[in-house]
């Protein structure tokens, strides 16, 4: 602790630091955005995006850009099953299978311009300088294959267009259907160039769009685990395996089941919309006012929001975790009807969840006042100059109230009947049971303790006893970090490990929050590259991209978040995250 | 729009050979956008003997978007619905291309009478009896075939005792299930359930 105190003054001449307005977003920096190993995708780098992937291809087999797109779309955008298939089935099958036929060298039958050649489309006869044949050899007129190139495109099959011959599996070359679609429809080819461009998010399981609404406009790419909780740069966290909030450690599974429960549930029970409860001594109902799960009645009981129960009236922490009332002990009562006892466990589990996510989302609002009273220290002539204690505790109470509030539908599921019934007899159930609700019960005391100090009034406080509270909340910002941690990995080991059939994976835990994902960089040097090539003299020809709506209902990257913010957030430095840091030095480093 | 001046080649080039192929196409009035497709039933299956109506209907974007077909006659078949006579045929879907042709897409319907498909069915009843009784079905088919695909001035009653002495067992169990297959048939849909429950 002695390191923290004696550090302080070095921190305390940052230049930003004396704009909190301007530094606001920063200040708040909680993970660092260069080391992450998820990459936020972006309307500009979309085609930086799959650049690397095409070219690895490309390389490897000596294809054309075209046809290295041809065969990573139809593996899903995964090179290493490109590669994986080359091996094991041999150059020919892979291109069979993916619709790639390749040429030596083009011999377009090209007889006299005068000759005239039957389409077995139009059934017309037509100039031979008006047809054109893919490289599987079918030969048509071009006003068929324009139209055929139109209704597919309509129908969203722009990645995998096939040639018109019955039974002939070639996939359309990409610059026959370019020039043909935007002699006749201009708009019609930029959407073709943008289904292509956006098959990199649509067919590819390592890209998802970033689930925000409005949309922001960018896709997220990770690196190698699915099961990841990510940032994008607008902001917005998300589950990457299942598109909806993070919400570990809970698994994907769990959290939809338990969304769908609340919904289910909260149709017919109506005690979901209380929000408030009775004091155990005078009854009135109480509002709860903080994020703290201490209330106070007007009446002066203290009680506890958790379970209701009438606790010490001053903030006396020991007797909050002393009562124990994460604990649910199931009724032994043999004539408890089922159901009765079904919705009891149920309420039991969704109070203590919604009363974290509640405190939650009043602990956004508290950060405002934080910053006040940062500003009302600040303002007064005193030795104390770094706060940064208390940004870090805040964000940390933010972190692990999210743990906490979602640890108790995974408890739901683990515990009850509908996910592991068969998979633990009642004995190993209530061992499981009994330690994982020790580690919550702990991790909820600590953070309920957090919560307290980081709500103390410090800034009408003496200095001494701000610095009583600094030493508490640093303290507490290491221990709930490490119980949560401990808590996934209880969950990880001895609670998911043992199980044979089911699998439920679970985003890890990082301490520094959910990663945000980084930017791709943009390049725009002179690049000789085969792509930009194609792709500017397409724009010359064409008009110029525009990666808007798809029919396919993929989001728009037209409103996307404005490049000043992405600018700004990619400036941060490549320091690891460092808890026992001030902000300001992390945000700096 | 679809390509009017195709179709009308397409209609002379179907109906030139149609003596040999069994199928022709007619015209509906004046519209080109929809037409009548006629099959013979392929000689050896149930549907022996029989000619088979279809509605054509050609979307605007025809040839390079499949043509829509349905039987009007109606036929007791895996693939083809029982109820409204839809088609559950691949190249009239997904696999179409616009290569193929009317001609070509009706060839393949009558390819379908002689090969049914009953694991990827159309009618979930006819493909159960197809798997399950085929000596039943066969029965029916052909009955159904009798019935509704051929132009004779018999009544259903006289029908229906024709019909019997194509099965193996001419029970009045199965009399039953036919005469009641066919006259509820003709009212509503549920009946014909019900009926069809009741007899397996
Ligand atoms: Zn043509
Ligand atoms: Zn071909
Ligand atoms: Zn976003
Ligand atoms: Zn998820
Ligand atoms: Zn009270
Ligand atoms: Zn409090
Ligand atoms: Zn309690």
């Amino acid at each position: 602790m002695g390191d923290f105190m004696g550090s302080d003054d070095e921190y305390y001449s940052d230049p930003d630091y004396s704009d909190p307005l301007e530094n606001d977003e920063e200040d708040l920096q909680w993970s660092t955005s260069s080391v992450s190993s998820s990459k936020v995708i972006t309307k500009e780098s979309l085609l930086e995006a799959q650049r690397e992937d095409l070219r690895r291809v490309m390389d490897l087999l000596k294809l054309s850009e075209q046809h290295a797109r041809t065969l990573l779309i139809h593996h899903r955008w995964d090179v290493e099953t490109v590669f994986a298939v080359l091996v094991e089935k041999g150059k020919e099958q892979l291109f069979g299978e993916a619709g790639v036929t390749v040429v030596e060298c083009k011999s377009y039958a090209s007889p006299k311009s005068s000759s005239m050649v039957t389409c077995d489309i139009c059934m017309d006869d037509i100039p031979a300088r008006e047809v054109t044949s893919m490289d599987c050899g079918h030969c048509f007129c071009n006003t068929c294959w324009t139209e055929h190139f139109i209704v597919k495109i309509n129908e969203g099959q722009s990645r995998r267009i096939r040639c018109m011959a019955h039974k002939c599996t070639a996939i359309c070359d990409e610059e026959v259907i370019r020039n043909l679609v935007s002699a006749r429809d201009a708009d019609m080819a930029e959407r073709f160039e943008r289904f292509l461009l956006e098959s990199y998010i649509e067919d590819n399981k390592r890209v998802k769009w970033c689930p925000s609404v409005p949309h922001c406009g960018n896709a997220i790419r990770v690196e190698d685990d699915e099961f990841c909780e990510v940032e994008c740069a607008c902001g917005l966290q998300f589950c990457f395996s299942c598109s909806s909030e993070a919400h570990s450690p809970c698994s994907c599974l769990m959290w939809e089941l338990w969304i769908k429960k609340c919904r289910d549930e909260s149709e017919t029970v109506n005690w979901i919309t209380v929000n408030t409860k009775p004091c155990p001594k005078c009854h009135k109902p109480v509002e709860k006012n903080g994020g703290c799960n201490l209330v106070s009645c007007i009446c002066g009981q203290a009680f506890c929001w958790l379970c209701g129960g009438a606790t010490g009236r001053d903030h006396t922490w020991s007797s909050i975790s002393g009562h124990s009332c994460g604990r649910y002990k199931e009724e032994r009562e043999k004539q408890a009807e089922r159901a009765k006892r079904d919705l009891y466990r149920y309420m039991h589990y969704h109070n203590r969840y919604k009363a974290h996510t509640d405190s939650f989302k009043l602990e956004t609002k508290l950060k405002e006042t934080i910053q006040e009273r940062i500003s009302v220290l600040e303002s007064r002539d005193s030795t104390l100059k770094d706060f940064s204690w208390l940004t870090n505790g805040l964000y940390r109470l933010f972190r692990s109230r999210r743990v906490l509030s979602y640890s108790y539908p995974f408890a739901f599921y683990m515990f009850g009947d509908d996910l592991f019934k068969d998979e633990m007899t009642l004995e190993v159930r209530e061992i499981k049971q009994n330690l994982f609700e020790d580690q919550q019960q702990q991790l909820e005391a600590n953070v309920e303790k957090l919560s307290k100090f980081v709500e103390e009034q410090f800034d009408q406080y003496p200095d001494e006893k701000v610095m009583e509270i600094r030493m508490q909340v640093i303290n507490l910002t290491v221990i709930t970090d490490k119980l949560c941690k401990k808590m996934y990995e209880c969950i990880e080991n001895d609670l998911l490990g043992s199980l044979q059939l089911a699998t439920h994976n679970i985003a890890p835990y990082k301490s520094k929050g959910v990663e945000r994902a980084s930017e791709l960089p943009v390049l725009r040097t002179n690049c000789s590259d085969s792509y930009l090539q194609s792709s500017s003299s397409r724009s010359a020809s064409g008009g110029t991209v525009e990666l808007g709506l798809s029919s396919s209902g993929s989001p728009n990257f037209e409103s996307g978040c404005p490049s000043r913010k992405r600018a700004k957030r990619e400036a941060l430095g490549a320091a690891l995250f460092d808890l026992n840091l001030p902000a300001e030095v992390i945000d700096k480093s | 729009m679809v390509d009017f001046s195709r179709v009308q080649k397409e209609l002379v080039e179907c109906n030139r050979d149609k003596g040999i192929s069994g199928v022709s196409i007619t015209l509906h009035g004046d519209d080109l956008s929809h037409l009548s497709g006629t099959i013979t039933g392929p000689v050896g299956t149930p549907y022996e003997g029989g000619t088979f109506q279809i509605d054509i209907r050609l979307p605007d974007g025809y040839p390079f978007e499949p043509p829509k077909m349905q039987f009007l006659t109606k036929v007791w078949h895996p693939n083809i619905s029982s109820q409204n006579g839809a088609i559950c045929l691949d190249i009239l879907k997904d696999q179409w291309s616009p290569a193929l042709t009317l001609k070509t897409a009706l060839l393949s319907l009558q390819a379908l009478l002689s090969a049914p498909e009953p694991d990827d069915p159309q009618d979930a009843v006819v493909a159960q009896q197809y798997l399950r009784e085929y000596q039943t079905f066969v029965g029916t088919a052909r009955y159904w075939t009798e019935t509704f695909a051929k132009r004779t001035t018999m009544g259903t009653e006289e029908k229906v005792k024709r019909a019997c002495t194509w099965l193996p067992s001419s029970s009045s169990l199965t009399q039953f299930y036919l005469l009641g297959r066919l006259e509820i048939n003709m009212e509503t849909k549920e009946k014909t359930h019900d009926i069809l429950t009741l007899n397996y």
